[in-house]
Formats: C-alpha cells, sequence, structure tokens
C-alpha cells in the first residue's frame, strides 16, 4: 500500500495566465517555467507533505486549458475537496471576471470544499489591484486570503501547506465533504499495477 | 475574447454528445490539433445531465422554440406538489445526519419551491444508460486511464414486472440460489441454461442455434423446458427482450448481461456519479490535456468542403470568423442538412420519461440503484426500461428519487409510459406524508426523441456524421461509431491508448528538483518493486 494516510484532491480554477500552472509546478517540483504554454498531457500533480507528523497526500488539478473559453467540465469539480480560484494582481480583468468563477463554483462544486482566494505575482511591479481588495473579496465571500509569486517562490509553499493543514483538521473532525460509501473510480483498486507500470517506466528510462 | 480562437486544426469537432467526444479525446491523444465546439453554454448535446434550474431552461427553450432543438418533442412538465411547503418547514438537513443507517421517520413535504430551492442537488439525465462491468466503455476507460476522472455506483438489483407486482430477478448463482421465487428444480434448470449459454463458443454457438434463426427466443426458451417463471426472467429481465425476440438476439443479450456479472457488484452494472452525462466530459478531459481547445457557447453557420492543393479541406463559419480542418466531426444535431447524404431512413423514435418521487419504487435497507425492465403490458407495447436512482449518486436531494423510463415509441411518450408509471407510482398528488405502499411521484417529464442513432453518411470524405442517442441501455454503440470515426481519420493509430499516471510524466525541463520534492527511494533507483 501507499505510505500515506489523507489523500485530498484540490483544484485550481480562475482566468487563462493567471499562473495557475506555475504555482503547481512550483510547489509540485520547486521549479518556475518561464514562458510556457499550456501544458500537454499532465492533468493532475502530486505531491505528499507531512502534516503533525502525519502523511497527506495532495492531488492538485490544473484547468488543461479549458478555461480559455470559458469551457470548464462541471466534472472537474466534482469531489474536489479544496478550491484554489486565482487571479493575477497585475492584471484587473482577471480579478473582474472572479465573480463568474464564484458562480460557476457554487453551481458544481460541493458546497463544503474549502475554498481560497490567491493573488498571484506579487513579484510585477505593475500591480493594479491592492492587498486590501483582494481581501475584501474574499472575506465577503467566506475564503480564505493569500498573495503569492510562484516566480519567488514567494508563499506558495505556504498556501498548499495550509490548505493540507486546514483539510486534515476538517477531516478529523469529519466536517470533509464525503465522497466516499460509493465504488470510485472503477480502475481505483489496481494501484500496485500502475506502480508496476511506474518501474518499468523508470527502467526504461535508465537504459536508454 | 473569441477571438483570440485560433483558426486552423487538423480536426474540428461539433458537438460535445458522448461520440463526439470520445473522437475527440482520441484524435487529440495521438497528436492531433483538435478544437472541440458547442453550440450551448453546457456540454453533452443531447447526452446532457441537468440541474434543476437548467432542467428548467432546457424545457422552455424547447417550448418557445422548437425548432433549436430539433430532435425533442412532445414534451410535457406536471407537478403533482403545491407551489410553497405550507407549515413550518423542519429543518434537517445533512447537518444532524448519522451514518447513512436509518432513513429519518419524518417525511419532508416537497413543492416548487423546495426543488427550486435545492436545484443544484439534482443531476438529471437526457439520455441515462447503465455500463455493462466488462463491456466495451469499462474497458476503454480502464485501458485510456480515462477512468479516474469518473466515479461509479454499481447497480445493486435488477426487478422484473410479474403477476401484477414487482419481483427482483435473481442474477448471480447466489442470487438464483438464495431466492425464494422458484423453485429448486427451477433453479437447477436455470443454472444449467445460463452456464450454457455462457460456456458455448463460436462453434458451439452456430451449431445449438444453427435451427433457431427464425426462430423467437421464448421459443428456444420453451423448449429448453423452462417454466412460465422463468422464461419470464430470463426473458424480459435478463435479455430485455419482448416476445418477439428473435432467438440469437436474445441468445447475445444474455451472454452479454451475464459476462458482466461478479466484476463489480451483484448485477452486471455500473451507474456512473452524478449521472450519464458526466462521461461525455470526462472524454473531453482527456482531449484537453492533450492540448484539445475547448469553446462551448459557439454556434456555427456553414460548412464547405472544397478542394486545396488536391487535399480536402474543410471551412466553418462561426461568429464571423472562418476555420479551416482537414476533418470535421458533427453531431448529427448540429449538422447542416446538405452535408448528409442520403436523408436517414425511417425509424423509431424513442419515448422518455422521467420521474422524481418521494421513495423507492421497493424499499430496501440500503439505499437501492435499481434496473427494472417491464414486460409489455399489451402486445402493441415495447418492453420498457426502468432507471431509479436515488440520492448517494448525486442525482437527487435526500429524500428523492429519480426514475427513468425509456421505450420505443408506439404513440407518444406520456400515453406510451403512463400506464407503466402508474402501476408504480401513487400518480394522483395529494397529502405526501401519507404512507401508501407506492411512493408518490411529485414532479414528471414525458418526451419524444428522434432516433439518430443509425449510422449516417456524409456527403464529403472529410466530415464525419456523429449519431445522437439510441433508445439501448448501454453505450455501446457509441463506443463502437467513434472508434470507426476514428479509424477513418487517423488510420492505423491505437485508439485511446493509455494516458500516463502524474507520476510517470518526466519533464524535459526538469532539471533541479526543488528541496521539498523528493521521490521515494525504491522508485528512484528502479529496483524490483518490494512488496
Amino acid at each position: 500500500m501507499e505510505d500515506y494516510k489523507f489523500l485530498f484532491k484540490v483544484v485550481l480554477v480562475g482566468n487563462a495566465g493567471v499562473g495557475k500552472t506555475c504555482l503547481v509546478r512550483r510547489f509540485t517540483q520547486g521549479l518556475f517555467p518561464p514562458g510556457q504554454g499550456a501544458t500537454i498531457g499532465v492533468d493532475f500533480m502530486i505531491k505528499t507533505v507531512e502534516v503533525d507528523g502525519e502523511k497527506v497526500k495532495l492531488q492538485i488539478w490544473d484547468t488543461a486549458g479549458q478555461e480559455r473559453f470559458r469551457s470548464i467540465t462541471q466534472s472537474y469539480y466534482r469531489s474536489a475537496h479544496a478550491l484554489i480560484l486565482v487571479y493575477d494582481i497585475s492584471c484587473q480583468p482577471t480579478f473582474d471576471c472572479l465573480p463568474d468563477w464564484l458562480r460557476e463554483i457554487e453551481e458544481y462544486a460541493n458546497n463544503k470544499v474549502l475554498r481560497i482566494l490567491v493573488g498571484n505575482k506579487t513579484d510585477r511591479e505593475d500591480r493594479e489591484i491592492p492587498r486590501h481588495i483582494g481581501e475584501d473579496f474574499a472575506q465577503r465571500h467566506g475564503m480564505y486570503f493569500l498573495e503569492t509569486s510562484a516566480k519567488e517562490a514567494e508563499n506558495v509553499e505556504r498556501l498548499f501547506m495550509e490548505i493540507a493543514v486546514e483539510l486534515m483538521e476538517q477531516a478529523k473532525c469529519k466536517e470533509l465533504p464525503k465522497y466516499d460509501g460509493n465504488l470510485g473510480p472503477i480502475n481505483g483498486g489496481v494501484s500496485c499495477r500502475i506502480r508496476f507500470f511506474v518501474y518499468i517506466f523508470l527502467i526504461r528510462k535508465l537504459l536508454q | 475574447m473569441d477571438d483570440d480562437l485560433p483558426t486552423d486544426f487538423q480536426v474540428i469537432v461539433v458537438g460535445t454528445g458522448m461520440v463526439e467526444s470520445i473522437v475527440a479525446a482520441a484524435c487529440s491523444r495521438i497528436g492531433k490539433n483538435v478544437l472541440h465546439l458547442d453550440s450551448s453554454d453546457h456540454y453533452g448535446g443531447l447526452w446532457a445531465s441537468y440541474n434543476f434550474d437548467g432542467l428548467q431552461k432546457f424545457i422552455k427553450e424547447v417550448n418557445a422554440d422548437p425548432k433549436r432543438q430539433l430532435q425533442v418533442y412532445n414534451l410535457i412538465e406536471k407537478w403533482y406538489i403545491e407551489k410553497d411547503s405550507p407549515q413550518d418547514e423542519k429543518k434537517e438537513d445533512d447537518e444532524n445526519k448519522t451514518d447513512d443507517t436509518k432513513s429519518e421517520p419524518v417525511k419532508k413535504i416537497w413543492s416548487h419551491a423546495s426543488f427550486t430551492a435545492e436545484y443544484r442537488k439534482f443531476n438529471i439525465d437526457m439520455t441515462p444508460k447503465l455500463l455493462f462491468s466488462r463491456g466495451p466503455l469499462v474497458e476503454l476507460l480502464i485501458s485510456s486511464n480515462i477512468a479516474r476522472y469518473a466515479e461509479f455506483r454499481c447497480v445493486t438489483r435488477v426487478l422484473t414486472w410479474l403477476n401484477d407486482k414487482l419481483m427482483p430477478v435473481p442474477c448471480s448463482r447466489a442470487d438464483v440460489f438464495a431466492t425464494e421465487a422458484v423453485s429448486i428444480v427451477e433453479k437447477r434448470m436455470l443454472m444449467k441454461m445460463l452456464t450454457s449459454i455462457v460456456g458455448y463458443n463460436e462453434e458451439e454457438m452456430n451449431n445449438e442455434f444453427k435451427d433457431w434463426n427464425d426462430k423467437t427466443f421464448k421459443e428456444y426458451l420453451s423448449h429448453k423446458g423452462l417454466t412460465p417463471n422463468l422464461i419470464h426472467y430470463v426473458l424480459f429481465a435478463i435479455a430485455g427482450g419482448t416476445n418477439n425476440m428473435p432467438c440469437l438476439e436474445g441468445v447475445k443479450e444474455c451472454k452479454k448481461f451475464l459476462m458482466s456479472l461478479g466484476r463489480y457488484g451483484n448485477t452486471p452494472f455500473l451507474w456512473p456519479m452524478y449521472g450519464s452525462g458526466e462521461l461525455p466530459q470526462c472524454f473531453c478531459r482527456l482531449c484537453a490535456v492533450f492540448g484539445g481547445v475547448y469553446c462551448l457557447n459557439r454556434p456555427i453557420d456553414k460548412v464547405e468542403t472544397k478542394t486545396v492543393d488536391d487535399k480536402m479541406v474543410v471551412t466553418i463559419d462561426s461568429k464571423s470568423k472562418t476555420l479551416n480542418c482537414d476533418h470535421l466531426v458533427i453531431g448529427i444535431n448540429e449538422c447542416p442538412k446538405n452535408l448528409i447524404s442520403p436523408e436517414p431512413a425511417e425509424s423509431c423514435d424513442i419515448s422518455k420519461a422521467v420521474f422524481i418521487t418521494n421513495g423507492s419504487i421497493m424499499p430496501s435497507e440500503k439505499e437501492p440503484l435499481t434496473l427494472l425492465r417491464f414486460p409489455p403490458l399489451t402486445d402493441d407495447d415495447n418492453a420498457v426500461t426502468v432507471l431509479e436512482v436515488g440520492p448517494a449518486t448525486g442525482s437527487c436531494p435526500k429524500g428523492l428519487y429519480v426514475v427513468y423510463f425509456i421505450t420505443n415509441k408506439v404513440k407518444d411518450a406520456e400515453s406510451d409510459l403512463k400506464p407503466y408509471a402508474e402501476k408504480i407510482f401513487d400518480m394522483s398528488g395529494g397529502d405526501q406524508t401519507q404512507t401508501a405502499d407506492k411512493p408518490k411521484c411529485l414532479w414528471s417529464l414525458f418526451y419524444n426523441v428522434k432516433d439518430t442513432s443509425a449510422p449516417v453518411a456524409s456527403s464529403a470524405d472529410a466530415v464525419h456524421v456523429c449519431s445522437g442517442p439510441d433508445a439501448g441501455l448501454d453505450f455501446d454503440r457509441a463506443v463502437e461509431q467513434a472508434e470507426q470515426i476514428f479509424k477513418k481519420i487517423c488510420p492505423g493509430e491505437e485508439f485511446l491508448p493509455r494516458a500516463p499516471d502524474p507520476e510517470e510524466i518526466v519533464f524535459e525541463d526538469d532539471v533541479t528538483h526543488g528541496p521539498e520534492f523528493q521521490r521515494e527511494e525504491d522508485d528512484a533507483d528502479g529496483d524490483a518493486p518490494k512488496e
């Protein structure tokens, strides 16, 4: 069996270009990919963190570019434990779209999902949205708030760690949205086989 | 925002129904440059699931402008409850729920208002379908790794209508032996017959059934000495047939049913969480992950094919923009008539109904998920398929059930299906707290859908027309058609090879790892797996 006690699904939404993928990659891989386009073939990233001595596995889902023309599938929101709504502090339109995103979240996400508003790109000199405006918005809509810079690795670790801590607390008080009791993914029981594929894959890589 | 939509693609897919979405995913997966459009603001087309608000909009749309939704007609919505809830409604939401053991004794009184208030807890399917546990769609979802986008529940029981009441159908070997409805002798007979059907290989099949080509399945079953009860179970419930179902078709259906037993639950069927409308979206997600561009709310105005440098190209006008592609994959619902050749033949339309009730048709200890196969009540009727799904499937709020009825059209949806509904629901309205032997129907919707499931040839090689939903129980035809279309567009390519898991993806720009990022050690050396 895999070595973790909790598995949480975290999804990111927000306009194209606000730095969702950069946040994910900064956190999971510790790097900042400059000027990349949409990431091909990457579905979600996984990182295991430790909270109070317990292993927590975060499965972090990106939009796969479907936000570009406001065409995210409803199923993307299903079963999420936490939802990160991102805007770019140097780009007013990305902030103006937040109510649209909230409407979509209301409609499709579980109403108990943990919501975090993130103003990204604090490294930019040309800030358009003052911190307190973002804070106000978050407060009015019952969301946590944080400003980050994926580029400078500022608050990124903190963002995900706080999510992990909060979700774990909720899990312990059983406040988490419940997705159990169902069959789950139909190939959920074959993690051993998948791990086997991983080995094969790595061995192949080594032999190349 | 629309203006930065690129204009040149290898494949453009119009419509997000099941077939279109599978083709889009398959093309994108092997590296084709795909644009996927839909004229409406949601995924799925005729395969969509709606929450209660979305459904109301859909109904209004069809009634206001029948031309927009050409495929849906005879739509009748009815309420059997008051506009507003009467007195103080006891607030007993999810807050104080105990583990899903006992259902609370106090029955909630539902009204239009309470439906509206909980609109987002409904996911009502336009094309409810089940998956056979070993059917082509389940195999495809697993082999392509698309299964990770969806969750499923097992259908817990199969029922039939026998001697004017609901009867559970023994599905598995354990069921057969546990049931009290059939005698020991019958059990042996049934097991022998079922085992032999599963056991036949091609040759034995031909041998056993060589004289049965023009006979009915019922005749075969009687010939095998099955009692009327058993014939009923096998013919109507397991094979889903009617009195004149051809023998070979019956055998095939039985085999399909039996082959899917024992994989996930007590019955051969799976139901997608949040409804069948989730499934096309799973394929769309894969398409997007591999670079497919998505744009809803994007109607198309004109499609033209022309030859440029000996190569056929398709141009599409959409919102005063011209899009070009080598292949156009288009849902029949969206396809301009001049591209279809010849006109699809006259076919049998589908009658459908959705009911929302305040209890299960046959209450059980744990929340049931039911497939009921109604034999025809009169000789003119067709068999009726009924699916009952509850709150645990994400289809409706607690305390309610959504029940789907599907049959081939004879007259119109209401006259075709109401007699069946009345057998199992109390459709009189009235006091919801009254405990009767039948659940109360609170809301109903009847409608007919044009049968657009027959494969349609297009007038140009570069245009591929996708069929609409059929009346069948599963998605098999959609999967089969999608694969055929894919093979035409990408000859020789693999159909939806397995998508890698996140752990397997190695980024080319992976030079340094962050301090916190550690691969598990045994992964890194590539040693043989330990236990």
